[in-house]
């Protein structure tokens, strides 16, 4: 039979699995509405890089500052434009020492973006999809981003569709709000990459 | 509550964290073509695989001859252009009081790009999985997953002009049985629950 200090270590991990799935949830939610700030406060102090798609990366707490409040949230939202990001099928796995963990997420997207840039031109509606592959930091009792990737699998015209035009609208890094490096992994549909697990398989270990 | 008791409620709740996390990876390595680690995550007693309209395979033999063999083509590299992003939602996970074997509802609402009488189609599918589970030396695996297709349908067309799009029983793939619970859209048909009502037990 468990002793009280195991079955404790064993609730807690279950309580940490549901911490950090609250926390990347909420994250959706918050970009959904142009929360910027919000999203920023949901990030350690000692976080180690956002990297979104083909944006490339921003490293540092300063690097997560400038890349949600000055890129993306440059300019106030337009009328219209309108991002919903569901988050799905969170694969969470919390490290033996219950300080960091990482997940793996679905994001499938809904949007009405700018054509020209990430904010001017004509609205167009999107579908898009892709991978997260983030870790967390336990500070203090609470679960925080340390690293934020997102991996892209297509963002595609309503009109059109994944397979007729896999990716539309902005491409590369910023001139206006550069990233501190370049895109590491940028391969979306039709490359035929796919983003590796942070997980071994849990029958066979490999 | 002596401590016992509080075991048990504690393995039950990492029991439903377990399996909820290997639903979510079977797709992850569907989605990647991770055919082997599929295979892998079946217990060896497995009773049946049924996909949509693919058919019914029995026991671990059959579920290598359906990843591995069918829809991994035996380890061929899989075309670039092949897209399957078998999106898990709504999970409903029920372990019995024995703790032992498990039973899970979901859906999945799929984006897909397959080539269809030679040609390339971007397609929707939706469809509801009611899975079996067993916990064996100490990890849950799968020991029946049943996919009842709901629609299968061109980008362009849509699940209402065309409910269903090719990929009918196909003999390659040398099935052990028809699809039992095969009855797509707009048939009508309710995939049953492995569940009974939450309130009034019926």
């Amino acid at each position: 039979m468990a002793t009280l200090e195991e079955l404790q270590a064993r609730i807690t991990r279950l309580e940490d699995i549901k911490q950090i799935e609250k926390l990347q949830r909420i994250y959706g939610y918050y970009l959904d509405y142009d929360e910027y700030q919000k999203v920023v406060d949901l990030f350690s102090d000692n976080a180690e890089s956002v990297e979104i798609a083909d944006y490339g990366v921003y490293k540092g707490k300063k690097g997560v500052k400038k890349f949600y409040l000055e890129l993306l949230g440059g300019k106030p939202p337009r009328v219209g434009e309108l991002s919903i990001g569901m988050i799905l099928q969170g694969v969470v796995d919390v490290d033996s020492k219950g300080k960091t963990a990482k997940g793996r997420w679905y994001c499938m997207m809904i949007e009405a973006k700018p054509t020209i840039s990430i904010h001017e031109g004509e609205l167009r509606q999107l579908w898009g999809n892709g991978i997260f592959e983030n870790e967390y930091v336990k500070e203090n009792g609470k679960w925080l981003f340390k690293k934020v990737f997102f991996f892209l699998n297509f963002r595609t015209p309503y009109e059109d569709g994944w397979l007729k035009v896999p990716v539309v609208g902005q491409n590369g890094p910023s001139m206006e709000v550069p990233p501190d490096a370049p895109p590491t992994f940028y391969h979306p549909y039709p490359a035929g990459v796919h983003l590796k697990p942070h997980y071994k398989h849990p029958i066979t270990g490999k | 509550m002596n401590l016992e008791e509080l075991e048990k409620q504690v393995t039950l709740m990492e029991d439903i964290q377990e399996i909820e996390t290997l639903q979510r990876r079977y797709a992850y390595y569907f989605d990647s073509h991770q055919w082997q680690n599929i295979v892998d995550l079946f217990s060896d007693s497995t009773e049946y695989v049924e996909l949509e309209s693919v058919g019914r395979f029995l026991g671990k033999e059959g579920v290598k001859r359906l990843y591995y063999d069918h829809v991994g083509r035996k380890g061929e590299p899989t075309p670039p252009w092949i897209l399957y992003l078998i999106l898990q939602i709504g999970g409903v996970v029920d372990v019995d009081p024995d703790g032992k074997t498990a039973y899970g509802r979901w859906q999945t609402l799929l984006p897909e790009v397959m080539p269809y009488a030679g040609i390339l189609r971007q397609q929707w599918l939706h469809g509801y999985y009611e899975n079996k589970y067993v916990k064996e030396g100490g990890r849950w695996m799968f020991s029946r997953l049943d996919w009842n297709v709901t629609f299968y349908t061109t980008y362009e067309n849509g699940w209402l002009i065309q409910p269903l799009l090719g990929s009918l029983w196909n003999p390659e793939a040398k099935a052990d049985a028809h699809s039992i619970n095969f009855y797509p859209y707009p048939s009508g048909y309710h995939f049953p629950y492995h569940y009974k009502h939450p309130i009034t037990g019926k």
